[in-house]
């Protein structure tokens, strides 16, 4: 028996990208509970979206609650109060939402890689990968017209058409970026250094996952397959475009890498099939109803499953508007699966939780 | 070689978000990546405050953060230099008035250059960096300068008066 | 959606019934102001296809104290921690100050009269 000791880390760490604070009880070396203190970023939107701004103007709003998976918000949002509306959009404007969704999940997924490896100590693999992470900014920016913060989705469709030389440019680039994934997954899987930080390390197993309703690659990466993808198509139709479910049984940090990069390649299959068989027709679905009732929306943005909760009450303004966040199940996950490892191991188990705090306080 | 000589060739950066949205801050981030490359003017991301030169700083106040940022500041030596990203950092954006945020940065530390969008792209983060380098030579310089007091005791009804004495250098303590 | 109206003496056995980590998962806690009484909403979610979102309600007053589920659902603590600051509902066993600095008058996003 040893002492113990309260190490902290942040809330300002060269390990985080956000203001996040854990407050880590160990004995020698070992972690054996941790305190969590999330709420840094918390500023006040769900307040704003029902005081302040009208409700086609919320979807503006929501995409600023986190800038890595704005584009999952703002469809999520737009989805709710297109349930509040009973309004059908135009398929066209699906399979564009799913396109910059998908696009977006590949960015989002590879910065977390990076991150792991920077943590890991492994910085010629940052660099790496975030050279290869550029090419779907690029992309991003040539559909939506910006790098972040897309604002694409809107009450009834979206705001923009797939230009063709876009189309056929996203399809060249895949084209290129596809032996570079290979490599990357050769690098993520086999090098024995990385594998040292990261094999084994901030291990949650199937049942502690199932027990925390932990959500998203994090979960999957423990073996529980869940993914609002599978589960629901009334929204958006992922099974038409070819979504396949991938999980992991190991649920250490190296499975979540490569639930990341394996989830990578089925997010350029969907891209493909889309920009394949996109459909012709309009972009917006025209309304001049009010929202009314209630209704919940259930998406799968890159961390896990996003929930929208809103409220209407026939006016411009909502009633109540709840976000739910997947960084925010996974709280209760992250936690836990600290306990028992090295703390010299923590930056790294951080990172591949990819956390997304500014989702979670909002 | 001085000190003041390595300043200028490796100046380091700090960042902080201080409650934004995550999109500047992937986008400083981009910045050391190799397509924008920042480190061709010798920086280096720190997480240490005490060994940083430059504090970028992103995102709108919040309440729990404001502390912590003040504090921040406070532990980085001088010659420092704050930059703000983005529009939220810079007035708080679109999260100006939300009850938990208290607005643009330039409330609670001093700002020496604004760079706006959101979200910013690499090349305006970098444009801002680079301006801030200007900024901190200058500011490098005026620290090395020596401290003269120039003014002479004046004589009052038979005595010396040396009140007004350090009146040209009292900007300089506050 | 399917909605279940559950009272607060109820709510922990219901939930009990309900729940089985190996079906569902729970999602998260909101409250509806309605007029003089709150809401209080737990969601749970399916994980097999098609997926079905439950919803468990309760009507409470102002000042009721909210049974705690975090023994029955292990990740609970998170929500309601939240919704106490929020919405300033009573919980049981929840202190205050999780997600709002202490200072801070409780629940902002009541509507203000």
């Amino acid at each position: 028996m040893g002492r113990q000791y309260e190490i902290p880390v942040g809330a300002q760490h060269i390990s985080l990208l956000e203001p996040l604070h854990f407050k880590f009880t160990t004995e020698n070396e070992k972690i054996i509970k941790t305190d969590a203190n999330v709420y840094y970023v918390h500023r006040g939107i769900e307040q704003a979206c029902v005081t302040k701004f009208k409700f086609r103007q919320v979807s503006f709003v929501v995409g600023r609650v986190c800038g890595l998976c704005s584009i999952s918000h703002t469809t999520a949002y737009s989805q709710v109060a297109e349930k509040l509306l009973k309004l059908e959009i135009p398929k066209k404007a699906k399979y564009l939402r799913m396109l910059v969704i998908e696009l977006d999940r590949i960015h989002s997924h590879l910065l977390c890689l990076s991150h792991v490896a920077e943590n890991s100590g492994f910085e010629a693999l940052f660099m790496k990968t975030m050279m290869y992470r550029e090419f779907s900014m690029e992309l991003l920016e040539a559909v939506c017209g910006n790098r972040i913060q897309y604002d694409f989705s809107i009450v009834g469709g979206v705001t923009r058409d797939l230009r063709t030389d876009v189309a056929q440019q996203i399809l060249q680039r895949l084209k290129t970026f596809m032996p570079q994934l290979d490599e990357l997954v050769g690098i993520y899987e086999n090098n024995w250094t990385l594998s040292l930080k990261n094999k084994g390390v901030g291990v949650l197993t199937r049942e502690q996952a199932m027990q925390l309703n932990v959500v998203g690659p994090f979960a999957r990466a423990a073996g529980l397959e869940v993914d609002v993808r599978n589960e629901t198509e009334d929204l958006l139709p992922w099974k038409e475009v070819g979504f396949e479910m991938i999980t992991d049984t190991a649920g250490d940090v190296h499975a979540r890498n490569m639930i990341r990069l394996r989830e990578i390649y089925v997010s350029i299959r969907i891209i493909q099939n889309i920009i394949n068989g996109l459909p012709e027709g309009e972009l917006v679905t025209e309304t001049k109803a009010f929202p009314e009732g209630e209704a919940t929306v259930r998406l799968e943005a890159p961390r896990g499953e996003l929930f929208y909760y809103a409220k209407g009450n026939k006016t411009q303004v909502l009633e109540r508007l709840k976000i739910k966040a997947p960084t925010f199940s996974n709280v209760a996950g992250m936690v836990k699966a600290f306990e028992g490892n090295e703390y010299a191991s923590a930056p790294a188990i951080i990172a591949s939780y990819d956390p997304c705090l500014s989702c979670t306080a909002r | 070689m001085n000190l003041a000589a390595y300043r200028k060739k490796s100046p380091w950066i700090l960042h902080y978000n201080a409650g934004g949205c995550n999109g500047c801050d992937i986008e400083i981030l981009a910045c050391l990546s190799p397509k924008y490359d920042i480190e061709r003017f010798g920086m280096i991301n720190t997480g240490n405050p005490k060994q940083s030169d430059i504090l970028l700083v992103t995102g709108p106040v919040t309440k729990r953060s404001r502390e912590r940022l003040v504090e921040i500041y406070a532990q980085m030596p001088e010659p420092k230099v704050v930059i703000s990203c983005g529009a939220c950092a810079s007035t708080g954006g679109v999260f100006r008035g939300m009850y938990n945020c208290e607005g643009g940065i330039d409330q609670f530390i001093p700002v020496d250059v604004y760079v706006c969008g959101c979200g910013t792209r690499p090349e305006q983060i970098i444009d801002g960096v680079v301006q801030a380098l200007a900024i901190l030579e200058k500011k490098t310089k005026a620290l090395e300068e020596p401290v003269q007091l120039k003014r002479a005791a004046k004589q009052e009804e038979g005595q010396l008066n040396r009140r007004e004495l350090a009146d040209d250098i009292k900007p300089l303590l506050t | 959606m399917k909605k279940i109206e559950t009272t607060l003496e109820h709510l922990r056995k219901d939930i009990a019934a309900f729940y089985n980590p190996g079906l569902h998962h729970f999602m998260v806690m909101n409250a509806v102001e309605t007029g003089e009484q709150m809401e209080v909403q737990w969601f749970f979610a399916d994980y097999a296809h098609p997926c079905e979102t439950t919803c468990f309600y309760a009507l409470t007053g102002r000042e009721d104290e909210v049974p705690s589920i975090k023994d029955i659902v292990l990740s609970a603590w998170v929500a309601e921690a939240e919704l106490v600051d929020l919405m300033n509902i009573k919980v049981e066993n929840t202190a205050k100050g999780f997600v709002l600095e202490p200072d801070f008058e409780s629940g902002p996003l009541l509507k203000k009269k």
